[in-house]
């Protein structure tokens, strides 16, 4: 048995992946922010606590897979979304050389997604615990 | 540990490079502040600037920060010093010094050490990261 197949297991990876993903992104515009014509970048959100629900709730909300008849048919490999990279439309402030990144907003930025890796880790860390007591095990 | 987390440290790393290199092209100027030419009719230090682009890096994907180029400062323009004793003084006993201001440099090279930190900041916060991510398996 693998934790992969667990959809608690399944979203928290996602979110993980997702903030570690948006950690690059931001390191990206600190690392540009006196380059020429730059404009910061984020992904955009996406909608864990939907899909938590979705591989967590009954049957009955979750949503339309394929049916496999035949063992080479494939499944898709990953049930979460994939955030885009996008270009900050309304920048907050734009130098003469075009730059349009604020430090300050990328350092809170990244402070936010600190924290919440630190929740995932957490989460995911109390759940192990879970099956760890379940399976017998003294903590 | 996703390579996510070693892609950001080696964009913060490379945004910590460039903003070195800008702090050795203002100590260039700095130190060149007072470098009079050697002869009547040549011309002094000139200041020079540095500029940065974004470039991929395509063996990992990520779009790290590079110099693009560093160039002369030729708009700003010569002071002129009156040094009627001076070997480069014209005529008049003027001689051209380097259109190097000390207090750009140095608000320049306060720029470019927040810089510094701020990538800095960004990769000491990614190693924490990954850190308590390896912690999980205690």
């Amino acid at each position: 048995m693998t934790t992969e197949n667990i959809g608690l297991f399944q979203a928290m990876n996602a979110k993980m992946n997702y903030l570690a993903e948006r950690q690059k992104v931001i390191s990206q515009n600190v690392a540009n922010a006196d380059t020429p014509g730059y404009v910061s970048q984020d992904l955009n959100k996406v909608d864990f606590g939907r899909m938590v629900e979705r591989v967590t709730s009954d049957k009955t909300k979750q949503t339309v897979r394929l049916e496999t008849s035949n063992a080479g048919h494939l499944l898709p490999v990953n049930e979460a979304a994939t955030p885009k990279e996008g270009k900050n439309k309304s920048p907050y402030e734009v130098n003469p050389d075009g730059n349009a990144v604020v430090i300050e907003e990328q350092m809170v930025r990244a402070s936010q997604n600190q924290l919440d890796y630190g929740l995932m880790l957490n989460i995911y860390r109390n759940n192990m615990d879970m099956i760890r007591t379940s399976l017998g095990k003294r903590q | 540990m996703s390579s996510d987390l070693l892609g950001t440290m080696k964009i913060s790393g490379s945004g910590m490079r460039v903003q070195s290199e800008r702090v050795r092209v203002i100590a260039q100027n700095v130190a060149n502040a007072d470098t009079a030419p050697t002869k009547p009719g040549e011309k002094p230090y000139t200041r020079k600037t540095i500029s940065f682009k974004n470039v991929l890096d395509k063996e990992t994907g990520e779009k790290l920060v590079s110099v693009d180029k560093i160039s002369q400062d030729a708009k700003s323009g010569y002071v002129k010093k009156y040094m009627p004793g001076h070997p480069a003084a014209d005529a008049d006993g003027y001689v051209e010094m380097p259109n190097v201001t000390s207090l750009i440099e140095m608000m320049d090279m306060k720029e470019a050490s927040k810089s510094y930190e701020a990538n800095m900041g960004i990769y000491t916060q990614t190693r924490d990261m990954a850190n308590k991510t390896i912690d999980l398996m205690r």
